[in-house]
């Protein structure tokens, strides 16, 4: 497993959308039974929550804090975590002996020993909250100018909306007839004209910015006096405080800590969830996890003689098989040149006498859902999710550098039983195998043989890849409404082995 | 927009500038960006870590974008992207590649509702209140002068060289690489720090002393800069005050930052040039740099005693300073266009956007009929 984390890689699968990952990066989703990667699922924000106090913010909350937790604070030195320290100092007025010492708090990074002290932030009295914050000075004009920008648009949005009005009259008015309007009769009459209800006050123009021959003045000091360079704030530093920028490390203030999100993954094909973690920020289990690890059977490269150009070798792999339900794996040309290449055979199997019917463990985790039923009315279509543009797969662009001798037999894969570990009844099962396919078995695992032949005209030192498309039976547990049996699909998936380099002769 | 997002509570909208070196995000409506990062990601397989603007072809660009806006997205932003709008505030002088994959990434692969690109320049005025204004961007590969003109950008009359950012760093290492050793394997993230923290721009009146061969002039005092606990790197006096020169020495072609600004002005109509002059704004990350504006203005004045900008008449130039840092004044900009009903009237929908399957774009004749 830990290959899978440190890599290199050694064994991939080509996704759906074209991309090569391990195994343990991909997605599989039942309803539209393809591989799908962290490149082709749409995400989403699931929830919001602080990293630090494993709190969980609603969106509404988080939206108004600025993503950002109320209580927690980075350091603007290190950007690490501040801790709050309390300090006891005397009471407020010595002189009356009853008095208790006052605690007061502070923030300290126990990193880099920044604290709020250092800027003259003044100790608090409470632990949580009450920190000072600061506001932008421009805050007010900028405020204006919106409100000005807003008003502009606005106007121009109506004279818009009011000209399209004009177009639309047909009939004359009583006005049209008699030549005069309210307003004129009201003038006549001498009373004072009211503006109209629905006609908005022109919007306000602030002054505009007012441009000065002065410059900000180059400081002189610089040229003579030594900087301290530990009293200048590091272009990161500054950039964590974008509204103030500081250059001198006296004016950096604690930043509020960013929250984190959870994802959930969606397949872009169905709009069904692939992933989606449990809301709680303390939980890191999932209510959904459709990974591939858990669906497809596992390649890995057991040994593989040294490989000379030319010269044919062994390859052993081992399978195992994750699921609950015992398939069976046959092996395909990576690129079948026949028309009846299909990247999906969705066909029926009958279920034969090979597979005992225990083995069929029907799992009703999920409510049936059918790929073309119609959502549920509770959705109104203005409300619900527009559907997902797919994108055009991209070829896979992975050189094949060895020709792999496929064989004409199929194997089967048991299934995964994790009791069998301590069973100790004979590894061969009663499994007819082709002794020169299958060369050992136990429980969910085979290993099995195959025979590759480098390309004549790779170089010591050149890679070599190969692939072949594996065809193993997937049965899905979602089960249709019109059977209750369990499915069972045929399931191709392209296999890439990155054995390793050419050496030379022996 | 899904029903469980809240209907009342007002919209926040996505605002990014994609600068070459930083991209600043944020929400519409805000006056300051969120965050600023680096415009790079570190590939999952490889653990490399690549710059956004070191794409080879456009395939390569989608995936870097698709990987760089799901780090927005997930880690800054927090928003799930699908059937949002997004404000992207870009220079009208952005590569058609760069725009093009943006846009499929952000609407193929994040299904984005709808995309308001905005013009730099131009919002970089909207923090101001102000309608004409020379806009002078120097950023990390570029800076570009483009005049704007009752609220309309000037572009026949736009400048720009690659005297900006990158280049200042390239001096400074090429010059720290004379008195350090191994300076080659430093990373660029130190020499822009060593360049933001021990560097700034010297007075134009040092800078002539220093152009004579005798001199008399001491330069400033030499730095030490600590790295990574147990190395040093000098950093000299004339390195310190003296790598950003080049910025206002006119080159083969007799260009350099002044000579832009003037030529820019030159080229606009005789009426708006007074104007121009006294309205003249400054923004991107470079002009942070301590003493760039200062030498700036003395460098504009020295250009207009020369002959070629004698028929400009100008006798004065007048600076703004935006209620900003200048690094994110144009993404500012866009915030706060975004927070008006001009992201519904006037932005790309998913539909047209697949209709047409480009973005509308001023060097094209079928959305620019100006063009002659």
């Amino acid at each position: 497993m830990s290959n899978y984390i440190t890599g290199p890689d050694v064994v991939k699968y080509a996704c759906s959308c074209g991309l090569l990952k391990p195994i343990t990066r991909l997605y599989f989703c039942r309803h539209c039974l393809e591989l799908r990667c962290g490149f082709c699922v749409c995400h989403e924000v699931d929830s919001n929550y602080c990293g630090k106090c494993c709190e969980n913010l609603p969106s509404a909350e988080a939206r108004l804090k600025k993503n950002r937790c109320g209580d927690c604070y980075d350091c603007p030195s290190c950007k690490q975590n501040l801790s709050k320290r309390a300090a006891t100092v005397g009471p407020k007025n010595p002189e009356d002996p009853k008095a208790t010492p006052r605690k007061v708090y502070y923030l300290l990074c126990l990193n880099c020993r920044w604290s709020s002290r250092d800027v003259g932030i003044p100790d608090q009295a409470a632990a949580t909250g009450s920190w000072p914050e600061r506001e932008n000075v421009h805050a007010a004009r900028l405020q204006e100018i919106i409100e000005m920008y807003k008003g502009i648009v606005l106007a121009e949005k109506q004279q818009k909306m009011e000209k399209d009005k004009k177009k639309q009259r047909r009939f004359m008015t009583f006005t049209d007839r008699t030549g005069i309007t309210a307003s004129m009769l009201r003038k006549r009459i001498g009373l004072p004209d009211i503006p109209h209800p629905l006609l908005k006050p022109k919007p306000k123009e602030p002054e505009e910015a007012v441009a000065k021959e002065e410059v900000e003045e180059f400081p002189e000091e610089l040229l003579t006096k030594p900087i301290n360079l530990n009293e200048i704030t590091t272009l990161e530093q500054r950039l964590n405080l974008p509204e103030w920028q500081p250059t001198t490390v006296d004016k950096l203030f604690p930043i509020h800590k960013q929250v984190s999100v959870k994802r959930s993954q969606r397949c872009r094909a169905c709009e069904h969830n692939v992933s989606k973690p449990e809301y709680s920020p303390t939980s890191i289990k999932f209510k959904i996890q459709l990974f591939a690890f858990y669906h497809i059977p596992e390649v890995r490269i057991f040994t593989v003689e040294p490989l000379r150009a030319g010269k044919q070798c062994e390859l052993l792999l081992k399978f195992s098989n994750p699921t609950q339900h015992q398939t069976v794996i046959t092996f395909l040309p990576l690129f079948p040149s026949e028309d009846s290449f299909a990247s999906k055979e969705i066909k029926e199997l009958v279920p034969d006498e090979e597979v005992p019917s225990r083995e069929i463990v029907i799992e009703e985790k999920q409510p049936p859902s059918l790929p073309g039923s119609q959502p549920s009315s509770l959705l109104h279509t203005s409300l619900s999710r527009t559907p997902s543009i797919t994108v055009k797969p991209r070829p896979i662009k992975q050189a094949i550098t060895a020709n792999v001798e496929l064989p004409t037999s199929n194997f089967v894969l048991l299934p995964r039983d994790d009791a069998a570990e301590f069973d100790d009844s004979g590894d061969t099962h009663n499994i007819q195998d082709d002794t020169k396919l299958v060369v050992w078995r136990k429980s969910n695992k085979a290993v099995i043989r195959l025979n590759i032949t480098p390309l004549e005209n790779l170089n010591i030192g050149d890679e070599v890849v190969v692939g072949f498309t594996m065809q193993h039976i997937y049965v899905n547990t979602i089960t249709a409404v019109e059977s209750k049996e369990p499915q069972r699909y045929n399931n191709n998936v392209k296999v890439f082995q990155y054995l390793g380099k050419i050496v030379g002769s022996e | 927009m899904p029903l469980y997002e809240g209907i009342g509570t007002e919209k926040l909208t996505v605002v990014m500038d994609l600068g070459a070196a930083f991209t600043k995000l944020g929400f519409s409506g805000e006056f300051a960006p969120r965050h600023i990062i680096r415009s790079e990601v570190t590939l999952k397989g490889s653990n490399l870590t690549r710059e956004i603007y070191s794409y080879v072809n456009g395939d390569d660009l989608y995936d870097l974008l698709v990987e760089f806006l799901h780090m927005i997205f997930f880690k800054y932003v927090l928003l799930s992207p699908k059937d949002k709008p997004v404000i992207i505030v870009e220079s009208l002088l952005c590569p058609t590649i760069f725009r093009e994959t943006l846009a499929k990434v952000l609407f193929s692969h994040y299904e984005i509702y709808s995309l308001l690109i905005v013009p730099s320049h131009l919002v970089s005025l909207a923090p101001l209140a102000i309608n004409t204004a020379l806009v002078v961007d120097v950023g990390y590969l570029e800076t570009t002068v483009i005049p704007i003109c009752h609220g309309l950008p000037v572009l026949h009359a736009w400048q720009a060289l690659p005297l900006a950012s990158q280049a200042i760093n390239n001096k400074l290492r090429k010059h720290l690489h004379s008195c350090n050793i191994k300076i080659s394997e430093v990373k660029q993230n130190i020499i822009d720090d060593i360049k933001v923290r021990c560097c700034f721009v010297t007075p134009q009146r040092r800078a002539i002393q220093f152009l004579k061969s005798n001199s008399q002039l001491n330069y400033c005092p030499d730095l030490q800069y600590p790295l990574g606990g147990t190395k040093i790197i000098n950093v000299p006096g004339k390195i310190r005050e003296t790598v950003a020169e080049f910025l206002f020495e006119e080159d083969n072609d007799h260009q350099c930052l002044s000579t832009m600004v003037l030529d820019s002005i030159l080229k606009v109509n005789v009426d708006l040039r007074v104007k121009l002059a006294e309205n003249i704004l400054l923004t991107g990350g470079t002009v942070m740099l301590t003493g760039f504006k200062a030498r700036f203005k003395e460098e504009l004045y020295k250009q207009l005693n020369s002959s070629r900008y004698e028929k400009l008449k100008l006798s004065k130039f007048m600076f703004h300073s935006a209620p900003s840092k200048d690094n994110y004044t144009a993404w500012l900009g866009g915030a706060i266009y975004g927070a008006t009903e001009v992201l519904g009237m006037k932005s790309i929908t998913r539909e047209y956007y697949f209709k047409e399957s480009r973005l509308p774009d001023w060097p094209n004749m079928k959305d620019n009929s100006r063009i002659q």
